[in-house]
Parts: structure tokens; C-alpha cells; sequence
């Protein structure tokens, strides 16, 4: 346990080491909000604020950036480097890599969700959530479904370059079709059946309602499809994980 | 002797490429064990079925007892690898590096005594990236070893080292050596293997095709030959000197290979001196085991 710990511990230290992926985990979402607030900030949209629907479907998309990118992009560089070699020869299990890196990756989106959130409450006068004990199991059970998701689909990657544009395309593709950004109610019948298809669509669904509507009870469905997809993944993911591209 | 490794008619292919070929080979309790080779022979393959990262196709081996691929987990307790051109995280630094590589293992860590050893101690807050060459090879010399490993594995440990960090890096695994670790070794620098190991395998081809001690090698009159200098003299007119089975010339210096060197000695001289040409530093040489190596590539080539 304690090689996971000391581990995940590194790891997080090295993040912040890479000036890069410091300003895109933390600070592009919360320009992306101010953006997005300077906009529409003052127009209330249906029976909600807009930051009452942007702040929780940013933490969405940044359950999808940390788990692609500081996760999935990453590894792939370990495997394409020889980093995970060097750990087939330890007595370092596969799971305990993946578990730390899991961690590590959970603390840093932790922070970026609070920085959201605290930014929400200042600029905006975002409340806490409504159901915060809901708002919190919805929280772990998307980083349950994203973080193994992730993971498999970039190690199918054979190289970072390829893990890196694989992560850019999920992420683009989620950003503009799970109403993360551009509500789906303006969007064409076609694409919001699309975006029915992308896993961040319930994320978001789960998050903006425990924040503003009711308790993670009333979302059974969306809970029911992202464990689901949390299961297969971690399957998929253990079943095909490689040490090496050799 | 204690066996530490013993392998008999290994195996191994890629896809219809035979790697290995039914070699076998015993590694001894506290011996500096070579395999040496050309790229390509089958070094590498051979050290990663001992390692337990590859399944033989064929053969038996047995490492420290354990069958490699089948109790990978204890092995990994009991041996120390180092990769050749492997990496750790291009912004841990070095003393992180080293305490966490020391959380992989159950016993007390050797962290302290191998930052003195190897000197580590002014690069302990250095990024691994910002190293040079030999002080990758440095840290990660110290990753394989914290453990006192019984048996450490280095593939091609001074693989783009410079001279004197080659010697360096010699005389440190001399001196894990000493402290009790068996040590096998791949390389395909002949001279490394002459000056470090004390037996050495030569694999050409996914075969075997010697296993001695580098001097016994040397006494092999394969690799024995006359060298001298003549500024007349050429190629041709000595293949036809009796016995010669080779001739290398570089520049004005020659090295003749022949089946009785004595004979075709004195019929180099006997040439010479009919025709009045003049030869200098003439000698009979033992060879390297580089010689020997070339030695035997041409012999597989006629064949």
C-alpha cells in the first residue's frame, strides 16, 4: 500500500511540475466560464441561472480532460517510454500503478472542480449544491465511469502523439455534443440522439440536477448507464493492459 | 559450483522468425556472466525469457529455482533488471526516484550505501531528464540494485557511454559483484566482455557458439594470428602464402590468419626475403575476442 501511496504522491508532484497541463486542468475552464458568462451571464436560461447549469457541466468536462489527458495521455507515454517496463521487473503489481495513478488523477480534479465552484459562487453568486452529499456520489461515480473509460481507450493507442489526438477527439466531440457548451435543445433531433450516445451527456444530466433540482435517487437511470460503462471499461481495461508496445 | 541459472535447448520465436535456437547454458553463484553477440543475434530475447518478461517456446529454464514466466512475482522479490534504453519519468527527480523504487520492496533498502557507491549525491535534486547519459544509466544501475538483488540483469549497461564512463561503470558492477549479486550481462562491445566478464557466452544467429572464459576463448587459435607492417606488400601476395586462410590490411599493417601460423611464418619470410621486401614488428598475436568474433561471422558465411 505504501507504493501506492508514494506513488500517487510523485505523480501529483510531477503534475505540477508541467507548467502546460497546470494552466489547461485549472485555469482554461475557468476562462472558459467567464467567457461563456460574459455572453450570457445575465439571461436566466429556462428555470435556471447560467452558472447554475455551466459550473457543474464544466466540472463534467473536466472529469473527461483529467482522465484523458492526465490520466490516459500520460500512461501512454509511460508505456511508449519504458516507464511501465521498468515497473514489469519490481514486484509492482498493475494494479497498484493504475490505482495510484487514479488517485493522483481524483486530486486534481478535486481541485479543479472547487476552483470552479468558488469561482461560480464569487463571480456569479453560484449556491453550494442542493443535494451535496448527492452531488458528491454523482461525482464519484462519473470519475468510477470516465477514469477506466479512459484508460482503455488510450491504451489502445500506440504511441503518445496517437493517445493525445484519440483524447483530443472524445473531448471535442463531448464538449460541443453533451450540452456541456451549446444547450441540446438548439440542436437538431439527429445530434441529440448523438449526444444520448456520449457518457458525458449523463454526467452532466447527474450533475446539474443534484446541484439545482433534486437527489441522485431521482436519477437512476443516468447512475445505472455510467456504472455500467465503469464496469466494462475496468474489465476492458485490466483484460488489455500492456507493459510494453512490444 | 551453485547454479544460479540453468538453461537447456531454449527456444524461441516470432512469428516465423527463429529467435533462439536450443541454447544452453549454466550461470554460476557470484560470476559476471557475458552474452555477447551482434544486434540481432538473440542477447536481448534470451535475457528477457530469464527475466520472465517473455515464455520460451521450448527448453527448461530455471532461475534462482523458479520457472521465470510461471512465478514472475517472486522472482521480481529476488532479481534486479536494467533495461536497456529505458526511461523512468522524465521529471522525478533522482532521490524520488530512489525512495520510491525503494517502496517497491520488502526488505531494508541499500539507498544510502549506492548514493555513495555511485556518487549520486550531486545530482539527488536533478530531473531524470536533465541528466546526461551516464548518469541515467547511474540512477537507473541504482534503481535494479536497492535490494541487493541475488541476481541482477543488465542489457547492455554501457550502451552510448564514453570511454571512461564505461571504465566507471565497470568497476561499480565490480563492485555489486563483490558484494554477493550474481551479474549477467549483454553486450556487444568485445571488449567489455573481456575486461569485465568472468565467463562469456557468444550467440550469433539465436545459437550458441562458445561459452568459456574470455582467456580460454583467446587460447582458441581461431582468433591467433601474425601482424606486421611491410609497405610492398599486398593482399594478394600472401592469400597465396601457405596455410593463409585470411588476410586483413589496413593501411600498411596486416593481419594474416592461417591454420599453422609457425609455417606460414616462414613462408612469409622466406617470401620477403627472396624478393628483398622489407617487413617491420612482426608478431604472433593472440587476437580479441573481437577477432574471434569476426572469426567466426566469416566461418558462417562460407558455410
Amino acid at each position: 500500500m505504501n507504493a501506492v501511496i508514494k506513488l500517487a504522491q510523485l505523480e501529483t508532484k510531477m503534475f505540477f511540475r508541467d507548467r502546460l497541463s497546470v494552466f489547461w486542468t485549472f485555469l482554461f475552464p475557468v476562462v472558459m466560464i467567464w467567457l461563456f458568462g460574459s455572453m450570457f451571464g445575465d439571461n436566466p436560461m429556462g428555470n435556471f441561472t447560467f452558472a447554475e447549469l455551466f459550473v457543474p457541466s464544466w466540472i463534467g468536462v473536466n472529469i473527461v480532460t483529467t482522465s484523458f489527458f492526465t490520466l490516459g495521455t500520460v500512461l501512454a507515454g509511460y508505456r511508449e517510454t519504458g516507464v511501465l517496463r521498468r515497473y514489469q521487473s519490481t514486484p509492482l503489481a498493475s494494479w497498484k500503478i493504475l490505482a495510484a495513478h487514479t488517485v493522483q488523477g481524483t486530486v486534481i480534479f478535486a481541485i479543479s472542480a472547487v476552483l470552479l465552484m468558488v469561482f461560480g459562487m464569487l463571480m456569479y453568486d453560484l449556491h453550494i449544491p442542493e443535494y451535496i452529499a448527492s452531488t458528491l456520489l454523482a461525482l464519484l461515480i462519473s470519475i468510477l465511469a470516465f477514469f477506466p473509460f479512459a484508460l482503455f481507450i488510450t491504451s489502445l493507442a500506440k504511441n503518445t502523439q496517437s493517445a493525445a489526438a484519440i483524447s483530443s477527439l472524445f473531448l471535442n466531440l463531448m464538449l460541443f455534443l453533451s450540452g456541456a457548451t451549446f444547450p441540446l435543445e438548439m440542436m437538431p433531433t439527429v445530434l441529440q440522439y448523438v449526444s444520448k450516445a456520449l457518457p458525458l451527456y449523463y454526467v452532466i444530466e447527474l450533475l446539474r440536477g443534484t446541484w439545482n433540482a433534486g437527489p441522485i435517487t431521482d436519477y437512476g437511470m443516468e447512475v445505472g448507464i455510467l456504472l455500467t460503462i465503469g464496469l466494462v471499461s475496468v474489465i476492458l481495461a485490466s483484460r488489455f493492459f500492456r507493459w510494453s508496445d512490444k | 559450483m551453485e547454479r544460479v541459472i540453468s538453461v537447456e535447448h531454449l527456444t524461441k520465436s516470432f512469428g516465423s522468425i527463429q529467435a533462439v535456437k536450443g541454447i544452453s547454458f549454466h550461470v554460476h553463484k557470484g560470476e559476471i556472466f557475458g552474452i555477447i553477440g551482434p544486434n540481432g543475434a538473440g542477447k536481448t530475447t534470451t535475457l528477457e525469457i530469464l527475466e520472465g518478461i517473455q515464455k520460451a517456446d521450448g527448453g527448461v529454464v530455471d532461475v534462482l529455482g523458479l520457472n521465470p514466466s510461471r512465478q514472475l512475482k517472486q522472482l521480481n522479490h529476488r532479481i534486479g533488471v536494467q533495461f536497456q534504453a529505458t526511461s523512468i519519468q522524465k521529471k522525478m527527480k533522482v532521490k524520488e526516484a530512489l525512495d520510491l523504487f525503494s517502496s517497491f520492496y520488502e526488505g531494508a533498502s541499500q539507498k544510502d550505501e549506492l548514493i555513495k557507491i555511485l556518487g549520486l549525491e550531486e545530482k539527488l535534486n536533478s530531473h531524470f531528464n536533465d541528466l546526461s547519459g551516464g548518469w541515467k544509466q547511474r540512477v537507473t544501475l541504482a534503481l535494479a540494485t536497492l535490494h541487493k538483488p541475488e541476481l541482477l540483469f543488465l542489457d547492455e549497461p554501457s550502451m552510448g557511454l564514453d570511454p571512461h564512463a564505461r571504465r566507471e561503470m565497470w568497476s561499480m558492477i565490480r563492485m555489486l559483484r563483490d558484494q554477493g549479486s550474481t551479474i549477467v550481462i549483454t553486450t556487444h562491445y568485445m571488449e567489455e566482455a573481456e575486461k569485465l566478464c568472468d565467463r562469456v557466452a557468444m550467440i550469433y544467429g539465436g545459437e550458441l557458439k562458445a561459452v568459456d572464459t574470455p582467456k580460454e576463448l583467446l587460447n582458441n587459435n581461431a582468433a591467433h594470428y601474425l601482424g606486421f607492417e611491410s609497405e610492398q606488400l599486398t593482399v594478394d601476395d600472401l592469400l597465396i602464402v601457405n596455410g593463409v586462410t585470411r588476410v586483413e590490411q589496413e593501411h600498411h599493417s596486416f593481419k594474416v590468419f592461417s591454420d599453422d601460423l609457425q609455417n606460414t611464418a616462414y613462408h612469409i619470410f622466406s617470401h620477403c626475403h627472396e624478393r628483398d621486401i622489407p617487413i617491420h614488428n612482426f608478431k604472433f598475436e593472440k587476437g580479441s575476442l573481437d577477432d574471434l568474433f569476426v572469426q567466426y561471422l566469416k566461418k558462417e558465411h562460407a558455410e
